[in-house]
């Protein structure tokens, strides 16, 4: 298994639990949506995975690297995982160009400018490159967001909400646009939502989430 | 046409429109004085010293700049961003320099370190060979550092608690290490409330008279005074003013330029990080250091200050002392609260507009802070000067021996000077909590027929009552130890507790000095002690 999820345990605050005994497992390629109402610990359980929070208990492996283990704790920078937030978070001060290239930094400044260029082309927004994103529209911040997160080719992508921030009319659209870019890459990804549409669109497997625990599994079955 | 006029008389666009000609005209005195035949003086000054006012002036608020923003970006982060033993205390009291006027730690340092104070004995009795003298251009940076540096750390820390975390932890996720991270991301981020925060220690050091003149360092209030007071010629203190002005103008420009069209703020939500706890070495240097700063900048100079007050106590403290204290608390106030009425009159006029012409007159009312006090004063006496004139027939039907000059050198003339300087600063805390509030109340309240005034007193100031007592209480401070202005303006024989501060260390009576600035600072000290302790009981301040 790509992606293994064990025993998962986490609560903000002392002998409070928001997450009990999460597991699940996942193989390269795949893409899960966790499914549960709001105030769940859908967010949660992404910050887990992406190492902005430590789990009291519990283990994450993703491509045969331990993340998290009782006596391991990667740090967040160091974990190859990416992370688009519910509102993109997008650097206000960079331009689109400067946004995708954030993560890049190990590389040369011709292979950036490659792989940035790859990155806006995946998305369909070439001839936006030097815009600001006080400039775009929700559904362009959301591709740049995503491209950001792509472009220092994670082992995981993870993905909080991304269609809460959206018109109602776009979102079939985008939902497809967003299946076919992961499917392109060939990205492993979890994506949280509330919305079983979401959910049926874009994933191979849906995971229910309810108080904290994953109550039920469903895969998705597509011709 | 003239229903529509109709309508847009009310007392806020009456107010706003004569507080902004009563504002404009004396500026325009300036403007046009600058044009007329340059004095003689002009020449010698242009010729022989110009070059050295704008060097000298461009070291010392560069380097003011600089280290502010240094102090005040750490002291923000360390108690925003960590947690350790005595945060919550130096929290406020990283506020408390704003109390110590920069003239008066001017003074109290000299003394310090001269032949036989305080600092220079110690080092002596200690064997260390080390002679400071401050009274130079190094002196003078250090002195503006240390006592301004709070701007920046007040808004820069209001930026830091609200940025949104998810800027740095995406930082973080993209590779980023927390050096990175700090650098390209939370910096940039703070860069609107650093660069306003910045720019009021430039022109706080730019308005200071008291520590130049003592310290003899030629900047360009330096070489204002010496032209308007010692060598009487007006009109080449106005051109230096006019220069000044521009290079302010200069200033602000190139950071407009720098900025272009970045935005630095997105509406994102979630929290801010939250504090993570010192560990090892940091735990004690990092604090330390901030423990360092406050005393240099506040503990050390009022200790030396408590101790010759109770040197001179019995001779200064007389009567005559409590009557000038009475009447620069009364002064302050009475400044104090015109200058809140109009900027709340203002803030109503401005309010959810976009129109053009009321910005326009918002940016003019707001230039009071943005010019050195000493160019107010010149403008403000010849602009009352100008009024008396026109008054003048006025005055003698009242009395045929009426003087000429009636409200010229009266505090009438002070008070103005006082609300035109400090107007931007009360009219910016209350635009910040009409910001937070919204419109809906005030739109619920018209739509229920209520009058503007009774909406004003009912709704809108209980809603803003915080930002109302913190415009109030940042203004009275400026007011209270505000020296160029004073030294310009006041009547002969009427004396503040800065000015008395400042003619005692004139006279070289540094220890007599010590019992008004003792009082000045106190004062300041109990109300900023208020401002960072007041809590909004009841009041709904995040509604929206
Ligand atoms: N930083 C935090 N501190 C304390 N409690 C939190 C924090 N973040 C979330 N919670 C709580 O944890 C629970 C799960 O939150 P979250 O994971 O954001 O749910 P979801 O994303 O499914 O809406 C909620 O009850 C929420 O109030
Ligand atoms: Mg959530």
């Amino acid at each position: 298994m790509y992606v293994r999820i064990e025993d998962l345990y986490f609560g903000y605050t002392k002998n409070t639990h928001v997450l009990h005994n999460v597991s699940f497992a996942m193989q390269e390629g795949e893409i899960v949506a966790i499914l549960g109402s709001s105030g769940s610990g859908k967010s949660t359980l992404l910050r887990l995975l992406s190492g902005l929070e430590m789990p009291s208990k519990g283990r994450i492996e993703v491509n045969e690297e331990t993340l998290c283990s009782a006596n391991t704790f990667v740090e967040c920078e160091k974990r190859h995982v990416g992370m688009v937030f519910q509102d993109y978070a997008l650097f206000p001060h960079m331009d689109v160009i400067k946004n995708i290239a954030f993560g890049l930094k190990h590389l040369s400044k011709d292979a950036k400018k490659g792989r940035v260029q790859a990155m806006l082309k995946l998305i369909n927004m070439e001839e936006k490159s030097h815009a600001f994103p006080h400039e775009l529209s929700g559904g362009q911040q959301q591709r740049i967001a995503l491209a950001r997160a792509l472009a220092p080719s994670p082992d995981i992508l993870l993905l909080d909400e991304p269609f809460s921030n959206l018109d109602e009319d776009l979102k079939t659209k985008i939902r497809h646009e967003l299946r076919s870019i992961m499917k392109k890459t060939a990205m492993t990804a979890i994506f949280v939502t509330h919305d079983y549409d979401d959910a049926l669109d874009i994933a191979d497997r849906i995971c229910y989430l309810e108080d904290g625990r994953i109550v039920h599994e469903e895969v998705i079955k597509r011709s | 046409m003239l229903s529509r006029i109709r309508r847009n008389i009310n007392i806020f666009s009456v107010v706003s429109i004569v507080a902004a000609a009563l504002i404009v005209i004396p500026m325009l005195n300036i403007l046009i004085e600058i044009f007329n035949e340059p004095t003689p003086a002009w020449q010698h000054i242009r010729q022989n010293l110009l070059t050295n006012y704008i060097i000298n002036t461009t070291i010392l608020i560069g380097f003011v700049a600089v280290f502010s923003a240094l102090i005040g970006v750490f002291g923000a982060t360390m108690v925003t961003r960590y947690e350790f033993k005595g945060r919550r205390l130096l929290s406020w009291f990283l506020m408390l320099p704003l109390a110590m006027p920069s003239y008066i730690a001017a003074y109290a340092y000299a003394d310090m370190v001269s032949y036989t104070g305080s600092l220079a004995r110690m080092f002596r009795w200690l064997n260390i060979p080390l002679v400071i003298n401050v009274m130079n251009m190094p002196g003078a940076i250090f002195i503006f550092t240390l006592t301004l540096f709070p701007y920046v750390y007040m808004l820069t820390r209001g930026a830091l608690s609200k940025q949104s975390a998810a800027f740095s932890e995406n930082a973080r996720l993209l590779g980023a290490g927390k050096v990175r991270t700090f650098i390209r991301v939370v910096l940039p981020l703070l860069r609107p409330a650093l660069v306003a925060g910045t720019l009021l220690v430039v022109l706080e050091t730019l308005n200071d008279y008291g520590v130049v003149a003592y310290f003899n360092v030629r900047v360009f209030s330096f070489a204002i005074f010496n032209a308007f007071e010692n060598l009487g010629d007006t009109p080449a203190a106005i051109r230096l003013s006019g220069v000044l002005m521009v290079m302010v103008f200069i200033i602000i420009a190139i950071e407009r330029f720098i900025r272009g069209k970045r935005r630095y703020s997105m509406h994102v939500k979630g929290r801010p990080l939250p504090r993570v706890a010192l560990k090892g070495w940091q735990r004690f240097i990092l604090p330390s250091l901030l423990w360092v700063i406050m005393v240099l900048a506040f503990f050390l100079p009022l200790a030396q200050l408590f101790y010759y007050a109770t040197l001179t106590f019995t001779s200064v403290f007389t009567l005559s002392f409590v009557y000038l204290t009475i009447n620069s608390l009364t002064l302050a106030v009475s400044a104090t609260l015109i200058t809140v009425l109009i900027a709340l009159m203002l803030a109503n006029y401005n309010r959810g507009s976009q129109n053009r012409f009321k910005k326009g007159l918002l940016k003019v009312t707001n230039l009071g802070y943005a010019i050195p006090g000493a160019v107010i004063a010149i403008a403000v006496m010849i602009f009352f000067i100008d009024i008396d004139h026109v008054l003048y027939p006025i005055y003698q039907f009242i009395n045929p021996n009426s003087p000429r000059l009636v409200l010229s050198s009266t505090l009438v003339m002070l008070t103005f000077a006082f609300v035109l300087r400090f107007m931007a600063i009360g009219y910016n805390s209350i635009e910040a909590s009409y910001d937070k509030i919204g419109d809906t109340f005030t739109e619920a309240s018209y739509v229920l027929n209520t009058s503007k005034v009774k909406t004003l007193l009912k709704v809108d100031i209980p809603l803003i009552k915080h930002g109302l007592i913190s415009a109030a209480i940042i203004v009275f401070i400026d007011v209270i130890k505000e020296l160029p202005l004073t030294l310009i303006l006041r009547p002969t024989n009427y004396n503040t507790l800065a000015t008395e501060v400042f003619r005692y260390a004139r006279e070289e009576m540094l220890q007599e000095s010590a019992v008004p600035a003792l009082v000045l600072i106190l004062v300041s000290s109990v109300l900023i002690y208020v401002l960072t302790h007041y809590k909004k009981k009841g009041v709904p301040i995040n509604v929206r």
